[in-house]
């Protein structure tokens, strides 16, 4: 689903990311972590392309990303991204914001697209919120109108660029509990967090980066229980006495 | 005496309104055309490609580092060597659209560029292409910016309409003049000027006024 080949990317003289190869197949739940800078939220970004990268291969979706010409808005209205900061419109309601792109990219009459909405705002528990706006909301809730903004799409992949980074301890629970179920119907994720317990439960590999290199990866448990390398169980020490 | 001041008043009065609907004819045009220029180059000027900023960055500074008289005079004058002649009328609202774009560029530009990067970012993300981005997503939320500044533009335009009657257009301003000469209640014909142009700019004024307070209190909604 998607392929990272040798890819290479610098931001002026910074090597943001160096080397990266990595294969993530459909369905697969993958976790992301390693210290601020490690290159971890690029990476993602590069699998929409919010990013360019200057050397190496990319396939995501059978689509060579690092081919000229490819038509991006119809590659990334399958890629579903969920940013740290939610990034809601905040002249729409929760409603308008599922829906723009349903409409406006899937062509989907408006009808239709409102019980769309409707249906996906509910399955991430915001049923009283159709007409709330952004503004009215506690940052759990945009956070879930984001990801329902993202399902609306019903895309192959979902990106999440440390979804509950910005989020209040007590409402990081109810966006993990809607993670955890796109993570059990099978959707492809790439999941940028430090959120341990989510990573246990639902992700099929834990991968570690660190100054853009990715450093080290394995399963979840095996991962954090015994990491492999000096720099991986530094970061999850590190991790742990938070 | 007051009586036949009055009846001058009602005499003039005509001619007055028939300029009146000439400048709104010259500034509405010249605000209509140049408000469509303004936002087309304000968005393109907000982006990060030098050689579209560059050249509109050229235009705006040579339109507001020149006096407004100076651009008609060229139009009006020196254009007509290099083969294009312009009657006053659309010469007037040529100079009107190239002075209000300019103007409006740059407030449309703030507007834009005020707008939060992560707003373009999940437009992006969705599939959206450039024209739905703008239209659903960054121009609603740029226009909270720019409408206060732009409303207040207008009404400085709107004023500076009154330079076109140095090329002969029949508006408030070229009217007063023409009044001026012929009877002797100067003081009456350019009050009247004054409070005729006020009649135009005064609701502008409360307007750009009411939505600056709003914006301040966050509340509008478009």
């Amino acid at each position: 689903m998607i392929k990272f080949e040798g890819v290479h990317k610098w931001f002026g003289k910074l090597h943001v990311l160096n080397d990266i190869n990595l294969h993530v197949t459909s369905g697969e739940v993958v976790v992301i972590c390693g210290p601020s800078g490690s290159g971890k939220s690029t990476l993602i970004r590069c699998v929409n392309r919010l990013e360019k990268f200057q050397k190496g291969k990319l396939w995501v979706d059978d689509v060579p990303l690092h081919d000229h010409g490819v038509n991006l808005t119809q590659l990334r209205a399958e890629i579903s991204f969920v940013f740290q900061q939610f990034h809601l419109y905040p002249h729409m309601t929760a409603l308008q914001n599922v829906i723009l792109a349903p409409v406006n990219v899937r062509k989907m009459n408006k009808a239709e697209a409102a019980d769309l909405g409707r249906e996906t705002l509910t399955r991430v528990d915001m049923a009283d919120k159709f007409d709330s706006y952004p503004a009215q909301l506690s940052g759990g809730q945009q956070q879930r109108v984001a990801i329902a903004r993202g399902l609306a799409m019903s895309p192959k992949i979902m990106l999440f660029d440390e979804p509950t980074s910005a989020l209040d301890p007590e409402m990081i629970g109810e966006v993990l509990d809607v993670m955890v179920q796109l993570a059990d119907e099978g959707m492809t994720m790439c999941v940028v967090t430090h959120e341990m317990g989510f990573a246990r439960q639902v992700a099929h590999r834990v991968i570690f980066m660190d100054e853009g290199e990715l450093v080290e990866t394995g399963q979840p448990d095996s991962f954090f229980d015994n990491p492999q390398t000096e720099r991986a169980a530094q970061f999850i020490s590190k991790i742990l006495t938070h | 005496m007051m009586l036949s001041y009055f009846q001058r008043l009602i005499e003039i009065l005509p001619f007055f309104l028939k300029g009146l609907k000439m400048t709104v004819a010259v500034a509405g045009l010249g605000l209509i055309i140049g408000t469509l220029f303004g936002f087309l180059l304000g968005i393109l000027r907000a982006s990060d490609k030098k050689w579209l900023t560059w050249p509109i960055g050229v235009y705006v500074a040579l339109i507001r580092g020149t006096p407004f008289i100076v651009q008609i005079f060229i139009i009006f004058f020196i254009l007509p060597d290099w083969g294009v002649q312009l009657d006053a009328f659309p010469a007037a609202i040529l100079a009107m659209s190239i002075l209000g774009a300019a103007f409006i560029c740059e407030i449309v530009a703030g507007g834009v560029k005020a707008v939060d990067r992560g707003q373009w970012e999940a437009a992006t993300s969705s599939g959206l292409n450039i024209i739905q981005k703008l239209r659903f997503v960054i121009v609603p939320q740029a226009m909270q910016t720019i409408l206060p500044p732009l409303v207040g533009q207008y009404v400085l335009l709107i004023k500076d309409s009154s330079v076109v009657s140095v090329i002969g257009v029949m508006e408030l301003t070229r009217v007063g003049w023409l009044t001026v000469v012929r009877i002797p209640e100067g003081l009456m014909v350019f009050s009247l000027v004054g409070v005729l142009y006020f009649a135009i700019s005064y609701p502008l004024i409360l307007l750009s006024n009411r939505m600056e307070r709003k914006m301040s209190l966050g509340q509008v909604r478009l």
